[in-house]
């Protein structure tokens, strides 16, 4: 049986330290998040993900959901567990008080969030995107959609979908179909097909909201002329409860490789009633500032299966035991040593650890970002949060999900063959964390976002939100002996970093191809050197800390030895990565196509 | 004959002008009107130049050229006229007036002399007659376009009885002193230019009318697309007036002969009859087919409906022909939506019309296109854009607008109107053979000796070499807006090597092109990008290497020969600043405009602007006007103006040589590098610069404290300022122990890489590249 304890311990360093909570309590309408009252929302988020979501985590793999006649049942268990979510108030913890909500920080959302996808990613899905709706929702709604959906999206008793994907698009969103037709009552009527819809259908709520792509028809080709609708499933009635069924039906629901307790549906759109959100034809941008928020959550289901893989192999490396350790026997009165004596073994785990840590530490800042960037008063801090923000989003979003199938398979390796038996629970999360690399943009398309859009975008702008903090952290480092160690390694992975962004800015300049062949390389590169800022930034905190004499000391000397593994051992991968971008984008391009 | 004194007869905004030119050209001139009904008599011609003193853009090259002109009016002062070579007549387009005026000079003016009218619409026939035999052996036009300094379109007209010396003469002295590319044409209504423009505004405008295109969207195909300035039509007529079109329609239908084509495109527009009767008449009215909405505050640039002449704001063109086209002007043409449609009729009604004017208007069709490059800024003439759609696509295209395919086409028969033949540019003749394209005497075009040569001696991505002839080797920078970057150093050093000790193959280097400007500066988007995700190491080195490359074509063994027209400005400027000799097209505009974007010249700009200043011996002693002189014209972003304007401020020495005519600028230069070369020897190392340090920098902010004080420097100029003051007081050196020019460009260094790294500078490079605008922070 697979285990999970929430990192809060880990999470606490972060928020105090990292990223300092007292910063977050000075904006402007979150004077409430104390340290002390964020402490206790997390402690009680990490007992309910432990002991309620958790443990439906691995019957609801086993169950899959269920569909007949068009309704959609979630697997046992999970009508209860998410009746417990909402009464506790938790879809509405980072949202609008003028709606219900509780107004807590993002970034406490966040953290919160990497705890659900431990436990149980599958049950994390209805709730997430229900947030989603309910950020564009609230960002490009009108007044009246919004006092109409909002409280119900916020108290949980209705839930929200994305429906973008169509049968023959996926990536490429200018070519949707779905229609539009503008009705008499100053609504539109939906018509189109939808596939693979998270949360399309379930039994958790009494109603479900679709935002859905669709086209006008005086809609110009391609992205430029998609706009977004609000469609319920029920229509509401006067008093707001849920009324006649509207023109959405699911048509199936699919068998899928991991999150089975996740409904993927096929839905039906027949002159569905639906309301235009935000301008005609401006449907992209309402959907990528969704999108934002929605990849970098992504990335946390990454970093939350990246936890809870790193947990139950540590686990098992302490109880298993085989072989001996090659400097002498350690467990002298056992028949074996356990494996984690063996150093391909720590190797493992010390991989798992130290990517999952460096990634908490960098997802909190982002989200950190995030909430500067709404609620800040100094608009120029605003602005610049925000392209922080931009520019890590693709970063979070493809290194986290890599980083959390990396984990699972490390959680499996580390099993041995156990690792490949279903009860064992270890290789659920490969298959699961197999989806967070492939949906809300492919990673390779992340990549491409990075390379295409963010880099180059006013000379680089974005950039310097991230190189010059980074850029100054070292130069600071220098002047400290006894960060040499740290600081040494990052400086000549930032010097690859900065060369490899040049190089590419200019070649992608005369040959985007050029760019295309170096995104997904040039991304992991980027996101190694940030995870490597993070580690020197926790490093610096740990010293602190062990100065002053605070706190515990076991865990400050870990966080520097974990440190240390990274900068010595997976660092250095963005030498080979340099190397790969440098080559250019012939050797990908050459073989004629047919010849595959 | 020498013409060596000039008078301008009507002091309107034409007469004024060219009188204000001759000053330019170093020519006294005598400017007459009819005397004022009161006070001054001579008000008329003293108020013009008064007035011209204030005008922007500035008729003058210099305010000091005004004491060139001698005002006077036409009852009193008609003695003045019997000192001066040529004559200008310049007043109102009457002919009773102007033969009036004739009589009344005739007698006094001295013999021998030149008299032209500056007439656009009046046969010269009709001038002279009545006039003497004298008088109509000394006459001919001159047409001058407006503004005179800046167009540089001169279309010269002689008589039958006009004597060949006097037009040799005149057309010498348009060409080399007042620097016009003097076109020749026939005594015909409009000549060249206004006999094809007006016709293609008119065609232009009924076209937008009748395919319902809106005006953005007319000057949006019929402007950049189709190598026209970007004003398109409507914004020219702004800028010209609309109520001048009337008066040209109707003079132009007095003459032309019968069975004209423009005779059927003219047409009256109500929506624009009833703007000029309203005023609307462009940017000297109320407004025109462009305007700035002012109410309430806001600034909004609004547009007129050409069907109800209502006012609304401006929405950008979005036209799929103009941007799937790119630079290819038969697929624009062939574009279904009405922007292809547009072009296709304008360019064909247009381009037709041209060509069969010749040999009607014109003996050649590089007078025509000259005419049209040179009087309406198109980037081609009429026959290049003939040669771009291809001669039989084009009569094909005649044949589908209903046009009749001109005779000079049919000629063509499918060949080009000008093609190149052993390196050398031919035209097609009227009789359909090539004839060579023959430059005048002293001019020498980079583009004619690219073209004999074919490939240039060495290249890289921002710069060719070339070889000039004599020995003398020219560096071209062909970098997007001629922007100085890593590739132009390197050329720079190429250029070095090949010359070597100036001994060998090469004697000496020019530095020159043809493009609009000379360069704007440095390529200010790598640095930003380089800036943006920190890379320190390689902006020191892009400013040291700059310092070291300047510094080595200063002290080359070697003469370098500057030769810039148009904008020099930072980087640009500071080549110029370490060049042996600038050799400076008049129409020059330099400066040092680093701090616009927050930063100081360091590629050696401060050291020798301080080294000049300085050394000028008009200054007051002491080493503190120098630097204050040089603090003022940095710190200000100052940029001449002219040539001239250059040399008052010491971007140029007074040793340094202005060109009038653009096109003999080259030659110029090239031949002060070979004399030069002669006997060569590099300048010396200005070793001792006399810096007080910390003293001169406190006065020079506490002068931009009181600048602060009345609210015209902004916090980031402080900055910058101070940054400045640092490099310019010599940082730490003083008065007692001179410094060599080393500890000066050091200072540049430093100073340049810690406003770098300030946000204020960041934001500035990045506003001025994404706006095109400084950002005042
Ligand atoms: C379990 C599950 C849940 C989902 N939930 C939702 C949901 O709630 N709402 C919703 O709208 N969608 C949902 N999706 C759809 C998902 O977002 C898409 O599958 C995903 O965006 C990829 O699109 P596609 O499947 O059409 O692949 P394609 O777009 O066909 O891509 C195939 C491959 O080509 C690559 N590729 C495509 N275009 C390019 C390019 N231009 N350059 C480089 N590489 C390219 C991709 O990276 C990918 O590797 C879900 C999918 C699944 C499986």
């Amino acid at each position: 049986m697979p285990i999970y304890k929430a990192p809060l311990e880990d999470v606490r360093f972060v928020l105090d330290e990292i990223v300092g909570l007292d910063k977050l309590s000075a904006l402007p309408g979150y004077e409430e998040a104390t340290p002390e009252l964020v402490g206790q929302v997390l402690e009680e988020g990490a007992k309910l993900c432990e002991e309620v979501l958790f443990p439906l985590n691995q019957s609801g793999d086993g169950e899959g959901c269920h569909f007949e006649n068009g309704v959609v049942r979630t697997p046992k268990g999970f009508k209860e567990a998410y009746a417990t979510y909402i009464e506790a108030g938790w879809q509405g913890l980072a949202c609008d008080p003028a709606y219900g909500g509780q107004g807590l920080p993002k970034l406490v959302n966040i953290m919160l969030e990497e705890f659900i996808c431990s436990a149980n990613l599958s049950f994390g899905m209805y709730p997430g995107l229900s947030l989603g709706a309910y950020n564009a929702l609230s960002m490009y709604g009108s007044d009246e959609l919004k006092q109409r959906f909002l409280p119900k999206l916020v108290d949980g008793t209705w839930s929200g979908t994305m429906c973008l994907t169509e049968p023959h698009c996926g990536t490429d969103l200018g070519i949707i179909r779905t229609k539009a037709v503008p009705d008499e009552q100053g609504g539109y009527t939906i018509t189109g097909t939808k596939i693979f819809i998270s949360a399309g259908e379930h039994d958790l709520t009494e109603n479900i909201l679709h935002l859905v792509l669709a086209r006008l028809p005086d809609a110009p080709a391609g992205t430029r002329g998609i706009s977004l609708f609000l469609v319920p499933k029920f229509l509401a009635k006067e008093d707001g409860t849920p009324g006649a069924l509207n023109g959405v039906a699911c048509g199936s629901i699919e068998h899928k490789m991991g999150i089975k307790a996740s409904s993927t549906c096929v839905m039906n759109f027949e002159d569905a009633t639906g309301w235009l959100v935000g301008e005609p034809h401006k449907g992209m941008r309402a959907m990528f500032v969704m999108m934002n928020a929605a990849r970098l959550a992504v990335g946390i289901q990454g970093l939350g299966l990246s936890e809870v893989s790193y947990q139950n192999a540590v686990n098992y490396a302490r109880e298993r035991l085989q072989g001996r350790s090659l400097s002498g026997v350690k467990a002298p009165d056992k028949p074996a040593d356990p494996i984690i004596v063996h150093p391909d073994v720590r190797k493992n785990l010390m991989t798992a650890r130290a990517y999952t840590e460096g990634a908490r530490a960098l997802g909190a800042l982002v989200a950190y970002h995030l909430d500067v960037a709404e609620r800040h008063a100094d608009p120029r801090t605003k602005r610049d949060s925000d392209e922080f923000v931009q520019l890590m989003t693709p970063i979070v979003k493809a290194l986290f999900t890599d980083i959390g199938f990396e984990s699972a398979n490390i959680a499996v390796q580390v099993h041995g063959g156990h690792g490949f038996i279903w009860e064992t629970g270890v290789e659920q999360y490969v298959r699961d964390a197999r989806i967070c690399q492939i949906y809300e943009g492919t990673n390779g398309i992340q990549a491409l976002d990075l390379v295409g859009r963010k880099l180059p975008q006013d000379m680089g702008r974005l950039l310097r939100h991230f190189f010059h903090p980074v850029g100054r952290d070292i130069e600071a480092g220098m002047e400290d002996d006894e960060l040499g160690e740290f600081v040494m390694p990052l400086a000549k992975a930032f010097a690859k970093l900065q060369q490899a962004t040049a190089l590419i800015a200019q070649k992608g300049l005369k040959d985007p191809e050029e760019a295309g062949a170096a995104a997904s390389d040039y991304l992991r590169l980027f996101g190694l050197v940030a995870l490597g800022w993070s580690w020197l930034t926790m490093v610096k905190a740990a010293k602190a800390k062990l100065a002053a004499g605070d706190g515990n000391a076991a865990f400050y000397e870990a966080k520097i030895t974990t440190a240390r593994f990274y900068m010595a051992k997976l660092l250095p991968q963005v030498n080979s990565l340099f190397i790969t971008i440098t080559a250019g984008a012939k050797p990908l391009m050459e073989l004629e196509d047919a010849a595959f | 004959m020498k013409i060596e004194r000039a008078a301008v007869i009507g002091a309107g905004v034409m007469g004024a002008g060219i009188a204000a030119h001759f000053a330019n050209a170093g020519i006294p001139c005598v400017l007459l009107d009819i005397p004022a009904k009161e006070g001054d008599r001579s008000a008329i011609a003293k108020g013009a130049v008064a007035k011209m003193l204030k005008t922007d853009p500035a008729p003058f090259m210099h305010p000091k050229n005004a004491r060139l002109i001698t005002p006077g009016n036409l009852e009193d002062d008609l003695n003045l006229l019997a000192d001066v070579d040529w004559i200008v007549e310049a007043i109102v387009e009457n002919p009773a007036i102007k033969a009036d005026l004739y009589t009344r000079i005739d007698p006094v003016r001295k013999a021998g002399s030149v008299v032209s009218s500056n007439t656009s619409t009046i046969p010269l026939a009709v001038l002279t007659g009545g006039q003497s035999e004298r008088f109509a052996q000394d006459f001919l036009i001159t047409h001058f376009f407006n503004p005179p300094r800046y167009m540089r379109l001169l279309e010269i007209v002689g008589g039958p009885a006009t004597r060949t010396d006097a037009l040799a003469a005149i057309a010498d002295v348009c060409d080399r002193r007042l620097g016009k590319g003097v076109v020749h044409c026939k005594d015909t209504p409009g000549f060249i230019a206004n006999r094809i423009g007006v016709f293609w505004i008119q065609a232009a405008v009924n076209a937008a009318v009748d395919l319902g295109l809106t005006v953005e969207e007319a000057d949006a195909v019929g402007g950049r697309p189709m190598g026209i300035p970007k004003t398109g039509v409507f914004g020219l007529m702004d800028l010209v007036g609309l109520d001048l079109m009337p008066h040209i329609a109707k003079s132009m239908l007095a003459t032309l002969p019968a069975g004209d084509a423009y005779r059927e495109q003219v047409r009256e527009h109500a929506v624009i009859t009833r703007m000029i009767a309203d005023g609307y008449i462009g940017r000297k009215g109320k407004g025109g087919f462009y305007r700035i909405n002012k109410a309430g505050g806001g600034k909004v640039k609004e547009s007129v409906d050409l069907k109800t002449g209502a006012y609304a704001p401006s929405e950008k063109a979005r036209l799929d022909s103009v941007s799937s086209a790119g630079r290819d002007l038969r697929k624009l043409c062939e574009h279904p939506d009405k922007g292809g449609r547009f072009a296709r009729r304008v360019l064909a009604q247009t381009l037709a019309y041209a060509a069969s004017l010749v040999p009607e208007i014109a003996d050649s069709i590089v007078a025509v296109d000259e005419g049209m490059r040179l009087g309406y800024n198109w980037k081609q003439g009429p026959f290049e854009l003939i040669d771009r759609l291809g001669s039989v696509w084009f009569a094909e295209l005649c044949r589908s607008e209903g046009i009749p395919v001109p005779a000079l086409i049919e000629t063509a028969a499918g060949r080009p109107f000008y093609r190149v033949e052993d390196g050398k540019l031919q035209h097609l003749t009227t009789g359909g053979v090539y004839d060579t394209v023959v430059r005048p005497d002293g001019v020498l075009l980079l583009s004619d000796v690219k073209r004999a040569a074919g490939k240039p001696v060495w290249k890289n991505g921002s710069a060719s070499l070339w070889d000039i002839g004599d020995g003398v080797l020219c560096v071209e920078f062909t970098s997007k807006m001629n922007a100085v970057d890593a590739d132009i150093m390197a050329a720079y050093g190429k250029a070095m090597g090949l010359v070597g000790d100036g001994k060998g193959v090469w004697k000496a280097l020019v530095i020159h092109n043809e493009a609009d400007n000379f360069s704007v500066g440095a390529n200010l988007g790598l640095a930003l990008f380089a800036l943006n995700i920190g890379l320190w190491p390689q902006i020191e080195e892009m400013v040291e290497g700059g310092q070291r490359t300047y510094r080595a074509l200063k002290y080359a063994p070697f003469p370098v020969v500057a030769a810039p027209s148009g904008m020099a400005l930072g980087g640009g400027c500071e080549i110029l600043l370490h060049s042996d000799h600038v050799q400076a097209h008049a129409e020059t505009y330099v400066g040092l405009v680093e701090v616009g974007v927050g930063l100081i010249p360091a590629w050696g700009g401060c050291t020798e602007m301080l080294a000049r200043h300085q050394a000028n011996p008009k200054a007051p002693r002491g080493p503190m006007p120098g630097i204050a002189k040089a603090f003022e014209i940095i710190s200000t972003a100052t940029v001449a103006k002219s040539a001239a304007e250059a040399k008052e401020l010491l971007y140029f020495r007074a040793t340094d040589g202005i060109t009038m005519n653009r096109d003999r600028l080259l030659a110029d230069a090239k031949a002060k590098a070979l004399e030069l070369a002669e006997n060569y020897t590099p300048p010396e190392k200005t070793t001792a610069y006399v810096l007080p340090g910390p003293s001169a920098k406190a006065a020079m902010e506490l002068a931009v404290e009181g600048f602060a004080l009345q609210g015209k420097v902004t916090p980031h100029d402080k900055v910058v300022c101070a940054a400045l003051a640092d490099v310019l007081s010599g940082g730490d050196s003083d008065v007692s122990k001179p410094v060599g020019e080393d500890h000066v460009l050091r200072l540049e260094r430093e100073a340049f890489m810690g406003l770098v790294h300030t946000t204020g500078t960041i934001d500035r490079i990045e506003h001025m590249l994404l706006t095109g605008k400084p950002l005042r922070n």
